[in-house]
């Protein structure tokens, strides 16, 4: 288990809770099932099929911004689009994370030249991942949370060496 | 199968209706104000289906194309009418329902007004967005879109 | 406003007007029936854009009187990314790549309605095989989209595992697709002139395993998984009835308009590609209601599963693809080319004015054409049976914003 490899021999663990908790969170990242377009087929509907089957890694989805810690944001976000966007990933609580799915999120994709179309959904919410396809195969959004865990650990590295001062 | 004559027959008593046979098919064209008497005709005739409609910005004009469908007899016949920049589109949804959406969509895009729709909000943008099937309408430059 | 994280909303990125109170036409709408002459207070729920069951981001109004739904309005548009207009900008041969992003479980069918299109304006022949690749790959599109519908209907009746199962199935054809396509959903395989490429050596019988097992195996358990299911019987059955008249009058086309009786499919009635070679049936159903749509469905993955079989025996040898210019620049004119998708009647209306880019491109959506039936057969029911009836009509929002 996960926790013997921490603790060793001994029962025994000592971490900050900074530490832990970002262990944890990194464990079991919850992703708003939010599909706006092409990727969603691919970035959350085959994503949580069998052949890919994120559950294992603890990535599963929420119905509910509100206990979601992930927002896969997978389609083109368009002007009207964009305040739905902003508002869901105002309600999930913090902390939480954006992967910006394909070429539309990150960019505007194929559809950049269309004065309707946002250029990227970095405009609209912060983004810690972006996944270049369109669509990205289901392996570029595990290898997307993968990147994200890394940087989950960071910060957590970060948190106990601003606190050890 | 039906003819452009048959089709002639059938629009024969409206003003300004003429039958063609063109490439797409059998085309009518009619002025504004007949539009709805032509669809009515033509519906009596079995063209109940009214599989689509769609505009298309002449350079002068919006020409809206309604795309109707006999399911008896297996054809297509296109009525088409011209209708100036920021005029008015009359709803035909009392003649054919599947109108409803369609018009509000190429009233929205093609900047016209609707006219006697059950509900004439925008469809597909929010307020204030350009009619963006216009040609006037240009899209992004790469300089615009390169960030 | 100075707090950073409003700026967007200064910026002008996020449109207004969003909230207005809706404005519910009159005329078409049935009178609430009320239960013993009690009424409550209307509420209007919102559903979407963000919501489990829209398929998408589909944002319905629902008008409830208690559990009753009086009036519902669909708000689209969440998606609209301007296929049209681009379609203006892109050259001839580019347009399959916009047309893969409409319909986007299933693109073949899409790309080859604008191929088909252009073929005539063009006046090309098109080789026999490229026809009959055609056919091959849009019948395994057909199935792998169906299993979509039938994984996510399921999941609105509050069924699981049939979303797995069908997602296992897919995914055997997504392999097959992407070893011919090179993609496993925007496949740009389809291209005026014919096809992009042959056949990989040795599909062919990976092609006859998966039917084999599909139709043998697989489809009787799906069938058996769901349809056997007495829980999702009582759900479905006598729900979200479309009668033959209202059909026809909102212009349905493909699965939901032959479930409500009418016997009109594209590729039997205005055949093309290698469809009037081949054989196979049209299923119809009674009643028009969300059974009778789930039925008509899985018989015609049934169908398809028996045109694969045809196509892969008798698949014939030549060239994939005709000769045509690099750039293609058609005479000017206007055509309407239509294929039967697995949601209906995808059409596609060319304008070309003689240059390389399409004058005027439009994109007949069978969703649309659906979707504004939905505000006319929800109304009467209860609220729960909402997302089964939206649901059972597997409307896609790619095809329907454009």
């Amino acid at each position: 288990m996960a926790l013997d490899r921490l603790t060793g021999e001994n029962s025994i663990l000592f971490a900050r809770s900074e530490q832990l908790f970002d262990y944890a969170r990194s464990k079991s990242l919850w992703y708003l099932a939010f599909g706006i377009a092409c990727c969603a087929i691919e970035g959350l509907m085959s994503a949580s099929g069998p052949r890919f089957d994120f559950d294992r890694m603890g990535v599963f989805f929420r119905a509910s911004p509100r206990q979601a810690d992930v927002m896969i944001v997978a389609g083109t976000v368009n002007r009207k689009m964009a305040e739905t966007v902003r508002r869901l990933y105002d309600q999930m609580p913090e902390p939480k994370w954006v992967v910006a799915m394909g070429a539309c999120a990150s960019t505007g994709g194929p559809f950049r030249e269309y004065p309707n179309v946002v250029l990227g959904v970095d405009q609209i919410v912060p983004v810690d991942v972006y996944v270049p396809g369109c669509p990205p195969r289901p392996e570029s959004v595990q290898y997307a949370f993968i990147q994200l865990q890394k940087k989950i650990a960071e910060r957590a590295k970060e948190r106990v060496d601003a606190a050890r001062g | 199968m039906l003819r452009v004559a048959d089709v002639e027959r059938l629009v024969a008593g409206i003003e300004g209706a003429a039958a063609s046979e063109e490439r797409l098919g059998i085309v009518v064209r009619v002025g504004r104000g007949s539009v709805e008497e032509t669809l009515a005709q033509l519906k009596v005739a079995g063209f109940n289906w009214l599989v689509d409609l769609l505009g298309t910005d002449t350079g002068e004009h919006v020409e809206i194309t309604y795309h109707l469908r006999s399911y008896e007899a297996g054809q297509d016949v296109f009525v088409k009418t011209a209708v100036p920049y920021d005029g008015e589109l009359a709803s035909v949804w009392q003649i054919c329902p599947a109108a409803l959406m369609p018009e509000r969509e190429t009233a929205e895009l093609f900047g016209l007004r609707l006219s006697g729709h059950p509900n004439p909000k925008r469809l597909l943008t929010t307020d204030g967005v350009e009619p963006l099937l216009r040609k006037d309408v240009a899209v992004r430059t790469p300089e615009e879109f390169r960030r | 406003m100075s707090d950073p994280r409003y700026e967007v909303y200064e910026a002008g990125l996020i449109g207004e007007g969003m909230h207005e109170p809706p404005v519910l036409p009159a005329g078409l709408r049935r009178s609430p029936s009320g239960v013993d002459g009690l009424r409550t207070e209307h509420l209007v729920v919102n559903m979407g854009p963000q919501h489990p069951s829209t398929h998408g981001v589909l944002r319905m109004l629902v008008e409830v009187d208690g559990e009753e739904v009086v009036n519902a309005e669909a708000s689209i548009g969440y998606l609209h990314r301007g296929i049209e207009k681009l379609a203006e900008h892109r050259r001839y041969d580019a347009l399959g790549t916009l047309m893969d992003r409409g319909d986007y479980v299933s693109g073949i069918m899409g790309e080859l309605a604008a191929a088909l299109a252009v073929e005539q304006l063009l006046e090309v022949e098109v080789p026999r095989k490229a026809h009959w690749l055609r056919s091959l790959t849009s019948e395994l599109n057909r199935i792998a989209s169906h299993l979509v519908w039938y994984g996510t209907f399921g999941l609105d009746t509050g069924a699981m595992g049939q979303f797995l199962y069908a997602m296992r199935d897919r995914e055997a054809i997504l392999d097959i697709l992407e070893a011919i396509s090179g993609q496993r959903m925007m496949f740009n395989y389809v291209r005026p002139g014919g096809v992009v490429r042959d056949l990989p050596p040795g599909i062919d019988a990976k092609i006859r395993a998966f039917v084999d097992g599909f139709e043998n195996v697989y489809l009787p358990e799906h069938d058996a998984l769901l349809g056997g299911n007495e829980i999702f019987q009582s759900r479905v059955k006598g729900i979200g009835v479309i009668t033959r008249e209202q059909a026809l009058a909102f212009g349905l086309t493909g699965p939901n308009l032959r479930a409500s009786g009418v016997r009109y499919d594209v590729r039997a009635n205005r055949p093309y590609a290698a469809y009037p070679e081949l054989e196979f049936e049209v299923p119809v159903g009674e009643t028009g209601d969300a059974w009778d749509r789930y039925l008509v469905r899985m018989e015609e993955m049934r169908q398809a599963a028996r045109l694969i079989r045809q196509l892969i025996d008798g698949m014939p040898e030549g060239p994939h693809a005709a000769k045509v210019p690099k750039v293609l620049r058609p005479p000017a004119g206007e055509v309407y080319a239509a294929v039967e998708s697995s949601r209906g009647e995808t059409g596609v209306h060319l304008v070309s004015d003689g240059s390389e880019h399409p004058y005027r491109f439009h994109y007949r959506a069978p969703s649309l054409f659906a979707l504004q039936a939905l505000e006319e057969i929800v109304p009467g029911h209860l609220i729960a049976d909402v997302v089964m009836i939206i649901g059972s009509t597997d409307v896609m929002m790619g095809e329907i914003d454009r």
